[in-house]
């Protein structure tokens, strides 16, 4: 067994690696992702996913929902980390998984020749997988926590500005955390982008990680809190026109049902995290396309009570004033 | 057994007099905890967020384009008196009703400033609703009128008559380590203003051997820029009399992360992620206490 595998065994148990092994994952990981096109192209079948935010033991009932990996192609839209109580442990799984797999295939090529393998697992990036996000939003404070230092939060975020921005499914379905952007009417406009920074306050890359379709504009709208946009049901009609995309599909935004479809169908927001912040009560679904592009949502529950390490629902009795 | 009683039955209290052993009563799978103690009914209810077909219910009912994300519309608390009827409840629909007649304009997050200067699509529409959903809301009264000859319960809304007073609730000794017989926190609702900041509302609520005390807060952190703070807190003695007083103190509070950061205090938004820690912080910019008798 490579040690790849004994840490992939292990992040299963939810126990997290040493800080040697989290560098040396991460220096692997970034090698790896350094390749990838803004817009990283994904064949079918895929199984799509939305947010998890730290919820590890949740994430291991959508494994057992959707399958394992490698034996499900996944692709997972961002917000791995944030809110939740296993962010460092949800995050290196998922990267360990990736990493291992590549390897294989990098092993497999030299052997057999340069034929072109598909990644079975790609993750792009979440408005999460930020510095100044994590920072007040969990997962910098549970590095601190679990490490005894932020080294390992660093070796993190240096990985999420090396993260794609939007996965393209057999050239028909655009995949981004967020939305769109009036910035971006193509898709090659978004392969110009130079991904490899912070997610900045304003501009296409930040809009791709951070807008949202919202009902009662057509065309553009601006949030009320005076940055964020907002996009109508014309905005993705002439999006995915104009891209001859049939559908975009995104995250982002707790929906109670687990999944919306908005706008008569030319976008869906997927959502992965059951029982968010582990109190709302909400059931997660993913998205599984078949070879032939066929939609499944698999709705499912949070982990049962027993099976996971989180603190008990009841709030003990609190003599507050 | 249980499954044949009507719904009334599920809601099993737990006598104070003369029980005084467990007072969990999750009965058939909803979560309704509670207790009755020298006639008072006190209830609190915990469900999931609303469906997306209710959450369409009431935005045409408020009427309004945009809720809370997280919106806990069964959650509630309730306190009734039973010889009088009078019912003091704690519920998000006539909370967000309060959002809305208040309607603060919009608060500019800091990244507002340099938005306004990038390039904009040709048409733009700009929302102005109040995203923080900060709402003066300070509980909800009904009084029960009669009981028809099937049973049911007539309520009717009604404005207590609260007196403003000197008097204040008694923290000395709400703060004596007295057994605390019920309690339970109800979050109410909760937005994460699309991760820049908080908005929470909640209600806490202890029951002890002489008194109930709770606490309903609202709580808003805009990263950067605001806090806010409101609180309104009820206690109730109990006492000898039939007609039992609850003293209400509302206290908001209220400061920009610039005045805080010209006092010394840290400017980064994880140093305010506990309300009870900062909000001695915080500038009151209200304050009263108002008395009510309860009669029958």
């Amino acid at each position: 067994m490579s040690d790849l595998d004994r840490q992939i065994e292990q992040l299963k148990k939810c126990e997290p690696l040493k800080e040697s092994e989290v560098k040396a994952l991460c220096l692997k990981a970034m090698e790896i992702l350094v390749e990838e096109s803004n817009v990283q192209r994904v064949d079918a079948p895929v199984t799509i996913c939305g947010d998890i935010h730290g919820q590890f033991y949740d994430m291991k009932e959508l494994f057992k929902v959707g399958g394992d990996c490698p034996k499900t192609n996944y692709l997972f839209l961002g917000d791995f980390v944030d809110r939740g109580f296993y962010s460092v442990e949800t995050f290196l799984l998922l990267l360990a998984l990736k990493v291992s797999y590549i390897l294989l295939l990098q092993m497999l090529i030299q052997k057999i020749g340069n034929v072109r393998y598909p990644d079975r697992i790609t993750l792009i990036r979440g408005n999460h997988e930020s510095r100044q996000i994590t920072q007040v939003y969990g997962f910098y404070d549970e590095c601190l926590r679990k490490y005894g230092s932020v080294n390992v939060w660093r070796y993190c975020t240096d990985i999420f500005d090396y993260l794609s921005l939007s996965a393209l499914i057999e050239n028909k379905i655009f995949s981004v955390h967020g939305g769109l952007s009036p910035a971006i009417s193509t898709l090659d406009q978004i392969r110009t982008i130079d991904r490899k920074q912070e997610v900045p306050h304003d501009g296409a890359m930040c809009d791709l990680l951070w807008s949202d379709p919202e009902d009662i504009v057509d065309g553009w709208g601006l949030s009320p809190r005076g940055a964020g946009f907002l996009f109508g049901g014309s905005v993705v009609t002439s999006f995915n026109h104009s891209n001859n995309i049939d559908y975009i599909c995104r995250a982002h935004q707790l929906v109670m049902e687990g999944y919306k479809w908005m706008f008569g169908n030319q976008i869906v927001t997927v959502w992965s995290a059951p029982n968010y912040c582990y109190r709302c009560g909400n059931v997660a679904a993913i998205l599984e396309l078949d070879e032939n592009l066929n939609k499944q949502f698999r709705v499912f529950d949070a982990a049962p009570q027993e099976s996971r390490g989180a603190p008990a629902k009841k709030p003990p009795p609190d003599y507050f004033l | 057994m249980h499954a044949a009683l009507p719904l009334q039955a599920e809601r099993l209290f737990i006598g104070f007099e003369p029980v005084t052993s467990s007072l969990v009563c999750a009965v058939l799978g909803i979560a309704t905890h509670g207790l009755r103690i020298h006639g008072w009914e006190i209830e609190t209810r915990k469900r999931s967020i609303l469906k997306s077909s209710t959450i369409d219910e009431w935005e045409q009912k408020l009427p309004t384009s945009h809720l809370p994300e997280m919106v806990f519309g069964e959650n509630s608390l309730v306190l009734k008196h039973v010889k009088s009827g009078t019912k003091i409840h704690f519920n998000a629909f006539d909370a967000l009703r309060g959002w809305k007649q208040e309607a603060l304009p919009p608060v500019e997050v800091p990244a507002a400033a340099k938005w306004k200067f990038r390039s904009k699509p040709s048409e733009q529409v700009i929302l102005d609703y109040d995203y923080t959903f900060t709402t003066p809301y300070c509980g909800s009264e009904t009084i029960e009128i009669d009981k028809d000859e099937n049973g049911e319960v007539h309520e009717e809304n009604c404005n207590l008559k609260w007196e403003d007073c000197q008097e204040k609730i008694d923290l000395v000794a709400l703060a004596s380590k007295e057994p605390i017989l019920f309690y339970d926190e109800v979050v109410l609702y909760e937005d994460e203003l699309a991760d820049n900041g908080v908005s929470l509302l909640t209600v806490k609520v202890r029951v002890m051997p002489s008194s109930w005390f709770l606490l309903l807060r609202f709580w808003l952190r805009v990263d950067g820029v605001l806090i806010r703070l409101r609180d309104t807190r009820m206690h109730c003695v109990f006492g000898g009399t039939a007609n039992p007083i609850i003293l209400r103190e509302t206290c908001w509070r209220e400061s920009t992360f610039q005045a805080l950061t010209a006092q010394g205090y840290p400017f980064d938004s994880a140093a305010y992620s506990d309300p009870t820690i900062i909000s001695q912080k915080l500038p009151i910019v209200l304050h009263k206490t108002q008395k009510l008798t309860v009669s029958a």
